[in-house]
C-alpha cells in the first residue's frame, strides 16, 4: 500500500510494544486492579510487583496494564468511527449534490463553533464514566475534520477527466470511488486518523484528570495521573507511568503520521 | 557583429549519465538561433545550463561565455534581467496570479532599472500598449486569454532591458493566430540583442529566422542557415520533423460511404452559454455515422464545450439535439481527452483498468492483443501505470481503451497537442483510420486548421 519511511516505522513499533505490553499485563497478572494490599503500599519496583504498587497497595503493572488498553480502545474506535463517518460524508457531499452539500455545511459549521473538548466535556458531564459516552462525543468532534478534507480534495477529482471518462465507460460509483476518490483522499486520511488517535488519547486523560472521564476503581491514564498526584514527593516514579506512557502514545501516533500534514 | 554567447563543448550528466552530448554554439547580436527538437530531446536542458538555471544533482561540463567572458553561476546569476533572461514554458504559470498586468511590469522598472514609481507606471503602460494590451492592465493573469498573459509576461521579462532573451517553448498551447504574433514581438523585443529561442513548432522556427539547431535524444543532428536547412533538409530526422507539420501532410481522412451512411446526429439551431457568455447561437450540423468532423476555432470560443454538449456533458441553452442509432449504450459515447495523464488512475496499471473495464462489459479479451499491435503499443505498457509511460503511447492507450468498446461517436478534444509533431501525427493517423474501420464518427478538436483539414470529412468553425 503505502511506502512508510522511518520515523513511521518506529512510531508504529512504539505502538505495538506498549499494545503488547498491555494485552500482556491484562493476560498474565495474577493480581486484579483493584486488589488492594494495604501492607505494601507505593512499593518501589521489585520482583513480585515490576512496576511497584499505588496508594492503596494495587499493582501498578496490572494497573498500567489495563489503563493503555482502555486507552488504546478508546482511540482506535474513535479513529475508526469518525474516520469513516467523515470519509462517507466528505463524499457524499460532493456527489449528492447542491442541497446536501448545504445541509452538510451547516451541521459541521455548527460542530466547528463549539470547541472540542468543550463538548466531550457536555457529554461526559451527562453520563460520567460511561465509556459509549466518551466514545461518542470523541468521535462527534473527530469526524468533522475528516470530512472537511475529504470534501475538498473529492471535489478536485469529480472534476476531473479521469473521472468522467471512467463514469461515461458505464463504471459504477463504488469503482468510481475505489479508483480515484480514494487513491486521492487515502494519504490525508490516513495522517488524519493518526492524529486522531493522539487527540483521543489525550482527550480521554483529559477527562479522566477532571474527573469526569471512566470513574474508579477502573485505571485509566488520566485518572491515574490525578490520583497519583498528591505523592509525586515520596514515589515520584509511581507518577511518572501513566505520564510517560501518555506522552509515548502521543509521540508514537505523531510519528506514526508522517511528516505531511 | 559581436558574439553575445559562446557555448563550447558543453554538455549536462546526471551522475555518468549523459543527458546532452556536447555541443558548441555561438549567439551573435542581431542574429536569432533556433534550437529545434522533439520533448525530450535536451533543448531546455541547455537554456538551464545557459542561464545556470539546472536542478539539484544535474552537472555541466564545458564552457559558457558570455559577453566575452568565461562566467560562474553566481556571476550569470547576477546578469537575470539585465543583461540576460529566460521566459520559461508556459509563461502564465510565472506571472503573480493576484497582481495586476501593468503592475507586474512596473515593477521591473521600479526595482531593477531604479525609476521612480510614476516614472515606472508611465514606461508599464506605454509598455503594454506597443504589445496591444492597451486598457488590459488592470487585469489578473486569469482575466487575460493565453495569448494576452504570453504578451504580458513577455513585456515583463524583457522590462529589465536585456540583450540576451533564452525563449522556452513560448509558443506552446498557443492557437496559430496568436503564435505569429508571440513571435513577432519576441523578434522586436531582441532586435538590440539577439535571441534564443527553443521550439519543437517547425514554423516558429520558420518565421525566426537566424541560425537553426536540430537536436534528437541531447545530440546535435543538423546546423545551418534556418531557411536553406527547412527547405532542404539532410538528415532523416529533421526531414520527419519537417514531415510532420500538419500543412504537410497529405490527406488521411479515408473514404466514407457517405451515401448509404445513416444519420448519427443532428443538431439544430444549437446554443451554448457559459458562464453568463454565449459561446456560439444558431449552430446546425448532421453528423453521419463513421464520419470525421473536425471543429476549428481560437481558444475559448466553445470547441470542446460543444463536443462536451454532444456527449451530454453540459446542458445546451437552446436548440435541439436528436442522436439517432437507438441500439447504441450510453458507453458508446465515447471522449479522448487532451493532456492523457489526466484521464487516467494513476493508482493502478494500466493493465489493470483494462481488466475492469473488460470485466465490466464482458468484452472478448482476445480483442486486446491484436488492437495492440495496430496502434503499436508494447505489451510491457499494460504493467505500468499512466504516470510512468509518454504521452503518445498513452494516447494511443486511450483510444484501445475507447475501441474495445466499439464506440458509435468519440469526441477527440486536442488529442494530440501536448505531444510533439511527430507523435501527434502518428495518433491522429491511427485514431481516424481504426475509428472509421469501426464505423465510429469522430469529432476532432484541433487549433490547427491544417490538421483538421487534411484529416476531415466536414469542418464546423466557430
Amino acid at each position: 500500500m503505502m511506502k512508510m519511511k522511518k520515523s513511521q516505522w518506529v512510531g508504529l513499533a512504539i505502538l505495538l510494544a506498549l499494545l503488547a505490553f498491555s494485552l500482556g499485563g491484562m493476560a498474565f497478572s495474577p493480581y486484579s486492579i483493584s486488589q488492594q494490599d494495604l501492607n505494601a503500599i507505593m512499593e518501589s519496583p521489585s520482583a513480585i510487583h515490576w512496576l511497584g504498587t499505588d496508594h492503596f497497595g494495587r499493582s501498578m503493572f496490572t494497573r498500567m496494564a489495563h489503563a493503555v488498553g482502555l486507552s488504546f480502545g478508546l482511540s482506535l474506535l474513535c479513529m475508526f468511527t469518525s474516520s469513516l463517518v467523515g470519509t462517507a460524508f466528505g463524499v457524499w457531499s460532493v456527489w449528492g449534490g447542491k442541497k446536501v452539500d448545504v445541509a452538510m455545511g451547516i451541521v459541521v459549521n455548527i460542530l466547528l463553533a463549539l470547541p472540542g473538548l468543550v463538548v466531550v466535556l457536555l457529554f461526559a458531564a451527562i453520563a460520567p464514566g460511561s465509556f459509549l459516552v466518551l466514545y461518542l462525543a470523541i468521535s462527534l468532534v473527530q469526524w468533522v475534520e475528516y470530512f472537511r478534507v475529504v470534501r475538498a480534495v473529492t471535489q478536485g477529482v469529480i472534476q476531473s477527466p479521469a473521472r468522467q471518462s471512467s463514469r461515461m465507460m458505464g463504471f459504477g460509483r463504488w469503482y468510481q470511488f475505489k479508483r480515484h476518490i480514494w487513491p486521492a483522499i487515502s494519504p490525508s486520511v490516513f495522517t488524519l486518523a493518526a492524529f486522531g488517535g493522539a487527540n483521543a488519547i489525550l482527550t480521554m486523560a483529559s477527562l479522566g484528570f477532571v474527573y469526569v472521564g471512566i470513574q474508579p476503581p477502573l485505571a485509566e491514564l488520566g485518572l491515574m495521573t490525578v490520583e497519583l498526584f498528591p505523592y509525586y514527593s515520596e514515589a515520584p516514579w509511581l507518577l511518572a507511568q501513566p505520564l510517560v506512557v501518555i506522552a509515548l502514545m502521543v509521540f508514537a501516533f505523531h510519528l506514526l503520521a508522517g511528516k505531511r500534514a | 557583429m559581436s558574439v553575445l554567447l559562446k557555448l563550447t563543448n558543453v554538455a549536462v550528466y546526471v551522475g555518468d549519465t549523459c543527458l546532452l552530448e556536447p555541443m558548441s554554439l555561438e549567439l551573435k547580436q542581431g542574429e536569432p538561433l533556433t534550437i529545434l527538437g522533439q520533448t525530450g530531446s535536451g533543448k531546455s536542458l541547455l537554456a538551464q545550463a545557459i542561464m545556470g538555471l539546472l536542478p539539484d544533482g544535474l552537472t555541466v561540463s564545458g564552457e559558457i561565455e558570455t559577453f566575452g567572458k568565461v562566467m560562474t553561476i553566481e556571476e550569470r546569476q547576477a546578469l537575470w534581467g539585465r543583461e540576460m533572461v529566460m521566459l520559461p514554458q508556459e509563461p502564465w504559470h510565472s506571472l503573480d496570479p493576484l497582481m495586476k498586468g501593468v503592475d507586474q511590469v512596473k515593477e521591473v522598472y521600479r526595482f531593477v532599472r531604479g525609476n521612480s514609481a510614476e516614472m515606472s507606471l508611465a514606461m508599464a503602460e506605454d509598455d503594454l500598449g506597443q504589445v496591444g494590451l492597451v486598457g488590459n492592465g488592470h487585469k489578473r493573469p486569469d482575466e487575460l486569454s493565453g495569448g494576452m498573459a504570453q504578451r504580458l509576461a513577455i513585456t515583463a521579462a524583457t522590462a529589465g532591458g536585456a540583450h540576451v532573451i533564452l525563449a522556452d517553448e513560448p509558443t506552446k498551447g498557443l492557437d496559430v493566430s496568436r503564435r505569429d504574433g508571440i513571435v513577432q514581438l519576441l523578434q522586436a523585443r531582441s532586435n538590440l540583442g539577439s535571441l534564443l529561442t527553443i521550439t519543437h513548432d517547425v514554423s516558429v522556427a520558420r518565421q525566426l529566422g537566424g541560425l537553426l539547431l536540430v537536436m534528437k535524444e541531447g545530440c546535435l543532428v543538423e546546423k545551418g542557415e534556418a531557411a536553406n536547412l527547412l527547405d532542404s533538409p539532410q538528415d532523416p530526422y529533421t526531414r520527419e520533423l519537417i514531415a510532420a507539420e500538419p500543412s504537410a501532410w497529405s490527406d488521411i481522412a479515408p473514404p466514407i460511404r457517405r451515401a448509404s451512411s445513416h444519420d448519427l446526429l443532428v443538431a439544430d439551431k444549437l446554443t451554448l452559454e457559459r458562464g453568463g457568455r454565449v459561446l456560439f447561437e444558431g449552430l446546425s450540423f448532421t453528423i453521419k455515422q463513421g464520419e470525421v468532423v473536425g471543429i476549428v476555432g481560437d481558444s475559448g470560443c466553445g470547441k470542446s464545450s460543444l463536443g462536451d454538449a454532444l456527449l451530454n456533458l453540459l446542458p445546451v441553452s437552446a436548440g435541439k439535439l436528436t442522436r439517432f442509432h437507438k441500439n447504441a449504450k450510453p458507453y458508446q459515447w465515447l471522449k479522448l481527452y487532451q493532456d492523457p495523464p489526466s484521464a487516467f488512475s494513476s493508482s493502478v496499471s494500466l493493465g489493470q483498468l483494462l481488466d475492469d473495464l473488460v470485466l465490466l462489459h464482458d468484452i472478448d479479451k482476445a480483442r486486446i492483443a491484436p488492437l495492440m499491435t495496430k496502434l503499436k503499443l508494447p505489451a510491457g505498457i499494460l504493467e505500468r501505470n499512466c504516470l510512468s509511460v509518454s504521452g503518445g503511447e498513452l494516447q494511443r492507450f486511450a483510444i484501445l481503451r475507447a475501441l474495445l468498446l466499439d464506440p458509435v461517436f468519440l469526441f477527440a478534444d486536442e488529442p494530440t497537442s501536448r505531444l510533439d509533431p511527430i507523435t501527434a501525427k502518428e495518433v491522429t493517423q491511427l485514431l481516424v483510420e481504426l475509428a472509421t474501420e469501426a464505423n465510429c464518427a469522430v469529432l476532432l478538436v484541433s487549433h490547427d486548421p491544417d490538421l483538421i483539414q487534411r484529416t476531415c470529412h466536414q469542418v464546423i468553425a466557430l
